[in-house]
Protein backbone atom coordinates (compact mmCIF):
# COMPACT_ATOMS: atom_id res chain seq x y z
CA UNK A 1 0.00 0.00 0.00
CA UNK A 2 3.10 2.20 1.21
CA UNK A 3 4.82 1.06 -1.97
CA UNK A 4 1.58 1.84 -4.24
CA UNK A 5 1.41 5.62 -2.93
CA UNK A 6 4.88 6.27 -3.29
CA UNK A 7 4.70 5.20 -7.22
CA UNK A 8 1.64 7.42 -7.44
CA UNK A 9 3.22 10.38 -5.81
CA UNK A 10 6.29 10.13 -8.20
CA UNK A 11 4.15 9.38 -11.41
CA UNK A 12 2.35 12.65 -10.25
CA UNK A 13 5.87 14.53 -9.80
CA UNK A 14 6.88 13.51 -13.23
CA UNK A 15 3.51 14.81 -14.69
CA UNK A 16 3.90 17.88 -13.26
CA UNK A 17 7.44 18.30 -14.40
CA UNK A 18 6.12 17.47 -17.88
CA UNK A 19 3.23 19.77 -17.94
CA UNK A 20 5.47 22.61 -16.36
CA UNK A 21 8.22 22.41 -19.12
CA UNK A 22 5.65 21.99 -21.84
CA UNK A 23 4.43 25.21 -20.58
CA UNK A 24 7.51 26.71 -19.91
CA UNK A 25 8.74 25.68 -23.78
CA UNK A 26 5.73 27.19 -25.05
CA UNK A 27 6.10 30.64 -23.28
CA UNK A 28 9.19 31.03 -24.91
CA UNK A 29 7.98 30.16 -28.72
CA UNK A 30 5.09 32.05 -27.85
CA UNK A 31 6.72 35.61 -27.83
CA UNK A 32 4.49 37.18 -25.42
CA UNK A 33 7.37 38.03 -23.02
CA UNK A 34 8.04 41.51 -23.38
CA UNK A 35 12.00 42.19 -24.66
CA UNK A 36 12.00 46.37 -24.70
CA UNK A 37 14.57 48.08 -22.74
CA UNK A 38 11.73 50.56 -21.18
CA UNK A 39 9.72 47.59 -20.41
CA UNK A 40 11.10 46.32 -16.89
CA UNK A 41 11.04 43.21 -15.17
CA UNK A 42 8.74 42.29 -12.57
CA UNK A 43 10.69 43.09 -9.21
CA UNK A 44 10.28 38.79 -8.49
CA UNK A 45 12.84 38.48 -12.60
CA UNK A 46 15.15 41.34 -11.27
CA UNK A 47 16.07 40.01 -7.99
CA UNK A 48 16.62 36.79 -9.42
CA UNK A 49 18.64 38.20 -12.43
CA UNK A 50 20.61 40.26 -10.14
CA UNK A 51 21.26 37.82 -7.63
CA UNK A 52 22.26 35.56 -10.29
CA UNK A 53 24.70 37.95 -11.31
CA UNK A 54 26.00 39.48 -8.38
CA UNK A 55 27.01 35.91 -6.85
CA UNK A 56 28.32 34.45 -10.05
CA UNK A 57 30.74 38.09 -10.19
CA UNK A 58 31.53 37.42 -6.58
CA UNK A 59 32.31 33.80 -7.28
CA UNK A 60 34.37 34.07 -10.62
CA UNK A 61 36.50 36.67 -8.50
CA UNK A 62 36.61 35.50 -5.44
CA UNK A 63 40.75 34.56 -6.24
CA UNK A 64 41.88 37.69 -8.10
CA UNK A 65 45.03 39.18 -6.98
CA UNK A 66 45.08 42.73 -6.28
CA UNK A 67 48.08 44.55 -7.04
CA UNK A 68 50.10 46.32 -4.03
CA UNK A 69 50.45 49.41 -6.08
CA UNK A 70 46.68 50.00 -7.16
CA UNK A 71 46.68 53.40 -5.12
CA UNK A 72 50.00 54.73 -7.57
CA UNK A 73 50.06 58.09 -9.50
CA UNK A 74 50.68 56.33 -12.50
CA UNK A 75 47.66 54.26 -12.01
CA UNK A 76 45.21 57.15 -11.76
CA UNK A 77 46.90 58.96 -14.51
CA UNK A 78 46.54 55.85 -17.23
CA UNK A 79 43.26 54.84 -15.50
CA UNK A 80 41.70 58.19 -15.91
CA UNK A 81 42.05 58.65 -19.58
CA UNK A 82 40.72 55.09 -20.51
CA UNK A 83 37.52 55.61 -17.90
CA UNK A 84 36.92 59.25 -19.98
CA UNK A 85 37.23 57.46 -23.55
CA UNK A 86 35.05 54.11 -22.65
CA UNK A 87 33.04 54.55 -19.66
CA UNK A 88 31.83 57.54 -19.33
CA UNK A 89 29.02 57.69 -21.60
CA UNK A 90 27.13 54.98 -19.05
CA UNK A 91 28.73 55.36 -15.47
CA UNK A 92 28.87 59.37 -15.69
CA UNK A 93 31.53 61.50 -14.59
CA UNK A 94 31.72 64.38 -11.88
CA UNK A 95 29.23 67.08 -12.83
CA UNK A 96 27.42 64.87 -14.93
CA UNK A 97 24.07 63.07 -13.60
CA UNK A 98 22.59 61.56 -17.20
CA UNK A 99 23.75 60.59 -20.67
CA UNK A 100 21.53 58.90 -23.34
CA UNK A 101 23.00 55.47 -21.88
CA UNK A 102 21.93 56.08 -18.61
CA UNK A 103 18.31 56.67 -19.81
CA UNK A 104 18.03 53.86 -22.27
CA UNK A 105 20.03 51.01 -21.14
CA UNK A 106 18.16 48.20 -18.82
CA UNK A 107 19.19 47.20 -16.49
CA UNK A 108 20.66 50.83 -15.47
CA UNK A 109 24.22 51.34 -15.50
CA UNK A 110 25.93 52.13 -11.92
CA UNK A 111 26.78 55.64 -11.18
CA UNK A 112 30.22 55.27 -10.62
CA UNK A 113 31.00 58.44 -9.54
CA UNK A 114 28.88 58.02 -6.65
CA UNK A 115 30.41 56.07 -3.83
CA UNK A 116 29.03 52.16 -3.16
CA UNK A 117 26.19 52.04 -0.78
CA UNK A 118 26.68 48.52 0.38
CA UNK A 119 30.38 49.05 1.77
CA UNK A 120 32.47 46.11 0.39
CA UNK A 121 36.18 46.28 1.45
CA UNK A 122 38.38 47.80 -1.02
CA UNK A 123 40.07 44.37 -1.85
CA UNK A 124 36.43 42.82 -2.47
CA UNK A 125 35.23 45.99 -4.80
CA UNK A 126 38.91 46.03 -6.79
CA UNK A 127 38.61 42.31 -7.48
CA UNK A 128 35.24 42.82 -8.50
CA UNK A 129 35.66 46.21 -10.65
CA UNK A 130 38.42 43.79 -12.49
CA UNK A 131 36.56 41.32 -13.20
CA UNK A 132 33.48 42.82 -14.70
CA UNK A 133 35.63 45.48 -16.52
CA UNK A 134 37.85 41.83 -18.44
CA UNK A 135 34.82 39.87 -18.88
CA UNK A 136 31.60 42.64 -19.15
CA UNK A 137 28.14 41.33 -18.27
CA UNK A 138 26.01 39.41 -20.34
CA UNK A 139 22.43 41.07 -21.57
CA UNK A 140 23.72 44.16 -19.91
CA UNK A 141 25.70 46.41 -22.52
CA UNK A 142 28.68 45.94 -20.84
CA UNK A 143 31.40 44.65 -23.04
CA UNK A 144 34.39 42.24 -22.06
CA UNK A 145 37.08 44.99 -22.56
CA UNK A 146 39.96 41.95 -21.82
CA UNK A 147 39.27 40.96 -25.18
CA UNK A 148 41.22 44.24 -26.68
CA UNK A 149 43.09 45.74 -23.32
CA UNK A 150 45.41 43.64 -21.18
CA UNK A 151 45.32 43.47 -17.41
CA UNK A 152 47.64 46.12 -16.36
CA UNK A 153 45.72 48.38 -18.04
CA UNK A 154 42.32 47.13 -16.91
CA UNK A 155 43.68 47.09 -13.47
CA UNK A 156 44.79 51.19 -14.21
CA UNK A 157 41.24 51.71 -14.30
CA UNK A 158 40.52 49.77 -11.19
CA UNK A 159 42.78 52.11 -9.60
CA UNK A 160 40.77 55.03 -10.86
CA UNK A 161 37.63 53.95 -10.19
CA UNK A 162 38.65 53.82 -6.46
CA UNK A 163 39.55 57.34 -6.24
CA UNK A 164 36.61 58.83 -8.81
CA UNK A 165 33.95 58.89 -6.09
CA UNK A 166 35.84 61.93 -4.28
CA UNK A 167 36.86 63.86 -7.70
CA UNK A 168 35.50 67.16 -8.37
CA UNK A 169 34.88 67.88 -12.01
CA UNK A 170 38.26 69.46 -12.04
CA UNK A 171 40.31 66.85 -10.75
CA UNK A 172 38.74 64.86 -13.11
CA UNK A 173 38.92 66.78 -16.14
CA UNK A 174 43.24 67.16 -15.11
CA UNK A 175 43.20 63.68 -14.60
CA UNK A 176 41.61 62.41 -17.79
CA UNK A 177 42.52 64.79 -20.13
CA UNK A 178 44.68 62.84 -22.40
CA UNK A 179 46.64 65.64 -24.41
CA UNK A 180 47.93 66.15 -26.97
CA UNK A 181 51.03 64.00 -27.12
CA UNK A 182 49.23 61.37 -25.49
CA UNK A 183 47.55 58.99 -28.70
CA UNK A 184 45.50 56.35 -26.60
CA UNK A 185 44.04 54.37 -28.75
CA UNK A 186 40.38 54.87 -28.80
CA UNK B 1 -8.37 78.91 -45.48
CA UNK B 2 -7.98 75.18 -47.46
CA UNK B 3 -7.43 72.38 -45.38
CA UNK B 4 -4.54 71.06 -47.17
CA UNK B 5 -3.04 74.76 -46.87
CA UNK B 6 -3.70 74.66 -43.09
CA UNK B 7 -2.07 70.79 -43.08
CA UNK B 8 1.29 72.58 -44.39
CA UNK B 9 1.02 75.49 -42.39
CA UNK B 10 1.05 73.40 -39.57
CA UNK B 11 3.40 70.31 -40.70
CA UNK B 12 6.26 72.44 -41.75
CA UNK B 13 7.42 74.14 -38.89
CA UNK B 14 6.74 71.29 -36.50
CA UNK B 15 9.01 68.92 -38.93
CA UNK B 16 11.15 71.97 -38.68
CA UNK B 17 11.54 71.92 -35.09
CA UNK B 18 11.71 68.05 -34.59
CA UNK B 19 15.28 68.24 -37.27
CA UNK B 20 16.47 71.13 -35.45
CA UNK B 21 16.24 69.35 -31.70
CA UNK B 22 19.55 68.46 -29.83
CA UNK B 23 18.73 65.96 -27.34
CA UNK B 24 21.74 67.46 -25.40
CA UNK B 25 24.59 69.22 -25.99
CA UNK B 26 26.82 68.87 -28.72
CA UNK B 27 29.95 68.43 -26.70
CA UNK B 28 28.77 65.57 -25.00
CA UNK B 29 28.53 63.38 -28.27
CA UNK B 30 32.66 64.52 -29.19
CA UNK B 31 33.89 61.63 -31.26
CA UNK B 32 36.26 59.34 -29.24
CA UNK B 33 39.42 60.07 -29.69
CA UNK B 34 39.58 63.96 -29.75
CA UNK B 35 42.60 65.22 -26.97
CA UNK B 36 41.68 67.69 -24.46
CA UNK B 37 44.29 69.06 -22.95
CA UNK B 38 44.23 69.23 -18.76
CA UNK B 39 42.77 72.34 -17.35
CA UNK B 40 45.67 73.15 -15.04
CA UNK B 41 44.03 76.37 -14.02
CA UNK B 42 42.85 75.15 -10.76
CA UNK B 43 46.23 74.18 -9.86
CA UNK B 44 48.37 77.25 -10.45
CA UNK B 45 45.58 78.96 -8.00
CA UNK B 46 45.71 76.45 -4.95
CA UNK B 47 47.23 77.46 -2.28
CA UNK B 48 50.46 74.85 -2.23
CA UNK B 49 51.46 74.78 1.11
CA UNK B 50 47.97 73.17 1.76
CA UNK B 51 48.45 70.62 -0.68
CA UNK B 52 49.07 67.02 0.33
CA UNK B 53 51.93 65.96 -1.50
CA UNK B 54 51.50 62.46 -0.44
CA UNK B 55 48.06 62.02 -2.15
CA UNK B 56 47.98 60.08 -5.33
CA UNK B 57 45.72 62.03 -7.18
CA UNK B 58 47.22 65.25 -6.03
CA UNK B 59 50.79 63.61 -7.58
CA UNK B 60 48.82 62.32 -10.76
CA UNK B 61 47.86 66.37 -10.91
CA UNK B 62 50.24 67.86 -10.84
CA UNK B 63 53.02 65.40 -13.14
CA UNK B 64 49.96 65.81 -15.41
CA UNK B 65 49.67 69.40 -15.73
CA UNK B 66 53.85 70.23 -15.72
CA UNK B 67 54.07 67.65 -18.40
CA UNK B 68 51.22 69.84 -19.99
CA UNK B 69 53.51 73.46 -19.29
CA UNK B 70 56.68 71.54 -20.58
CA UNK B 71 54.39 70.81 -23.62
CA UNK B 72 53.55 74.59 -24.09
CA UNK B 73 56.58 75.52 -23.37
CA UNK B 74 58.36 73.73 -26.00
CA UNK B 75 55.49 74.37 -28.19
CA UNK B 76 56.15 78.19 -28.22
CA UNK B 77 60.11 77.69 -28.01
CA UNK B 78 59.38 75.78 -32.16
CA UNK B 79 57.03 78.82 -32.76
CA UNK B 80 59.73 81.03 -31.79
CA UNK B 81 62.89 79.11 -33.56
CA UNK B 82 60.15 79.09 -36.61
CA UNK B 83 59.94 82.89 -36.89
CA UNK B 84 63.84 83.52 -37.01
CA UNK B 85 63.88 81.03 -39.46
CA UNK B 86 64.17 81.83 -43.03
CA UNK B 87 61.61 80.99 -44.87
CA UNK B 88 62.30 78.06 -46.94
CA UNK B 89 60.94 77.96 -50.65
CA UNK B 90 61.88 81.22 -51.20
CA UNK B 91 62.55 81.94 -54.89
Amino acid sequence: MTSFKILSCFKCLVAATSVAAVVGVGFLFSGFYPMGADDHHNDLTYWALQTLRERSVARAANDIQVPNDLDSSERLLSGGADYNDMCVGCHLKPGMTQSDFTLGLYPQPPDLTQAEIHQESAQVLARKHFWIIKHGIKGSGMPAWGAGHDDERIWNMVAFLQRLPELSSQQYQILSARGVDDSGHH
Amino acid sequence: MKPQTLTYLVTLPALMLALSAHAHAPSEHMKAGQAAAPDCSMMEDMDHSSMNMDDPVMQAMMKKCMKATHQDEADSHDDKTDATKPARHQH
